[in-house]
């Protein structure tokens, strides 16, 4: 009992919180991408803040990839790898490198940063007795199998859907940090998961949870789900209205 | 000012896309060609998911064509029966064409047909082009004659059944050769996002031997029905008819023809088939020889279509 009646000012546990400028983020016909702030604090009784990781996941889109080989003189692709697990945006924003700020096993089991994305190849991989053992995971793909992982992230890192920013999150008082993430054009539409961990010492020590959802809006959405939903209402219109359009166009410039 | 393309799902920069019809729309009016060719690969280089270019080409390439057939309708250069044994054909062709490349796509493979399939056709077609166009410059420049026409038709093409009589063409023959190459057009057009148009007027002058003056206005025709078909079966099996995208090159085009069309009449007809066979060539080149090199990335993701 006399744990519980201590001076909550040295027992009180740091905290973080945080807050996105924008849940919402509009794709219309001129979207280029966005760029989300986040700002968020901690509280606490110690004067160093820690270490603060902010991961933005976009939702879960399995991934093809295909491998080139040279079969007879020709590059051409394997039979293609399905992926699942791996989200359609991924950014781990940190205040140091993820290296430094816990250890590979912490990483892991939270799944932050992209090398530690949970993603695997399900149709690839069996159970079976290897030397006496018993339920081992195999996977067809054989030793190769982290290059195929690794092929997923570094692709998806070209097209600015993967990012690891070092130094993404920003002290700029005392306690107060600012985050900014970049969504490209491409990037999926949906919910996305916003999650801002404080780290001491190493350790996850307060998790604080956003939601942030990108959406189609006006024409864009209109055209999306209709071309989706009817498509071929959807194809029937549009390819009578470019013949009307050809067609009109001969009679406008004949009459010059 | 950029646009978003709600099915692509990429932003394009709006002029530059504008820009790009108006150029291949210019080189199509200037040669008589549907220009798909040439658009679709540009459209991949800037970008756009190759699935989507190749479906939306077809919407592209069924405007420009409908928006050119009408003078050669008027002045009577299209021969319809012919147009439509072509068309029947295309319309099979399109059919299992769409199929096929969902297929080709399912198994990974659709990258490697349609780079094969531009290396190949466009190779070929571009050199018998230049050799023969070359050949008739040089000839002129030498003052020599153009060599006898040969006008003995393939005797295997009269040999087949189902003969029909096409009197506007002067055509007397199977309709078997005609169904085949209007298959086979439709294939292209699905699997390539092409009209097919460089394909069928070689072939109908000279396996067909029709008469030049009907070739461009009843390819004009057969396309116009193929690359409709080919444009709603790819909306409504694989959803990949971008019409932003179709729009936005249907602005540039039309306006591109136009001038094209007029800037031909400066050009002497050999020269401008050397240039074209050149352009062919090259396009096909730098499509297909990729496959010859070692890939800089050895992992390639396949677009859409994943789980």
């Amino acid at each position: 009992m006399a744990v519980d009646a201590a001076p909550p000012v040295a027992k009180t546990p740091a905290a973080v919180s945080a807050a996105l400028t924008e849940t919402e983020v509009r794709v219309a016909s001129n979207f280029r991408g966005a760029r989300i702030v986040l700002y968020g604090a901690v509280f606490g009784p110690s004067d160093t803040p820690g270490d603060v990781v902010v991961i933005v996941r976009g939702p879960e889109q399995p991934v093809r990839i295909a491998r080139k080989v040279r079969v007879a003189g020709l590059w051409l692709n394997s039979r293609p790898v399905v992926f699942h697990g791996a989200p359609g945006f991924y950014i781990a924003a940190s205040t140091r490198p993820l290296d430094d700020i816990a250890r590979f096993r912490t990483l892991r089991e939270l799944n932050i940063g992209v090398d530690h994305l949970p993603i695997r190849a399900p149709a690839e991989q069996r159970v079976e007795t290897r030397y006496g053992v018993r339920d081992v995971v195999v996977s067809s793909l054989g030793p190769d199998y982290l290059l195929w992982r690794q092929a997923v992230v570094r692709l998806k890192e070209k097209t600015g859907l993967y990012a690891a920013d070092e130094r993404g999150v920003r002290f700029v008082d005392r306690g107060l940090f600012r985050a900014e993430i970049a969504l490209p054009a491409q990037a999926p539409t949906g919910t996305y998961e916003a999650d801002i961990i404080l780290f001491r010492n190493g350790e996850p020590i307060s998790v604080k949870h956003r939601t942030l959802t990108v959406q189609k809006v006006g024409i864009e959405r209109t055209l999306y789900l209709w071309a989706h939903q009817r498509p071929w209402a959807y194809g029937i219109v549009s390819m009578l209205a470019a013949l009307l359009i050809g067609w009109g166009a001969s009679f406008l410039f004949r009459r010059r | 000012m950029d646009i978003y393309l709600p099915i692509a799902e990429v932003s394009v920069n709006a002029p530059l896309i504008v820009a790009l019809g108006a150029l291949v729309g210019f080189i199509s009016g200037l040669f008589g060609i549907g220009g798909g060719f040439l658009m679709t690969p540009l459209l991949v280089f800037f970008g756009i998911p190759p699935a989507v270019a190749v479906a939306s080409m077809s919407t592209h390439v069924a405007a420009s064509s409908m928006s050119s057939v009408q003078a050669y309708g008027r002045s009577g250069a299209v021969d319809w029966k012919m147009g439509g044994v072509l068309a029947a054909g295309g319309i099979v062709g399109a059919i299992l064409g769409v199929e096929v490349f969902r297929w080709l796509r399912l198994l990974g493979q659709a990258d490697l047909v349609v780079a094969l399939s531009y290396l190949i056709f466009l190779g070929v077609i571009g050199g018998l082009m230049l050799t023969e166009s070359l050949g008739s410059i040089l000839r002129r420049r030498r003052g020599q004659p153009p060599p006898p026409r040969r006008d003995r038709r393939p005797p295997w093409l009269y040999g087949l059944p189902l003969k029909v009589r096409f009197p506007k063409s002067r055509l007397y023959i199977s309709i078997i050769p005609a169904l085949g190459l209007g298959v086979f057009v439709g294939l292209l057009s699905a699997v390539m996002g092409v009209g097919g148009g460089f394909i069928l007027v070689p072939a109908m002058v000279y396996l067909l031997r029709m008469p030049a003056r009907m070739v461009v206005g009843t390819s004009l025709f057969q396309i116009i029905i193929t690359t409709a078909l080919t444009g709603i079966l790819q909306a409504g099996r694989n959803q990949t008819v971008d019409i932003v995208l179709a729009a936005l090159l249907l602005v540039g085009g039309v306006l591109g023809a136009q001038y094209g069309a007029r800037a031909s009449t400066r050009f002497r007809a050999e020269e401008l088939r050397a240039l074209l066979a050149l352009i062919v060539l090259v396009v096909g080149l730098r499509m297909g020889l990729g496959l010859f090199f070692r890939p800089e990335e050895p992992f390639v993701l396949m677009q859409g279509m994943a789980g």
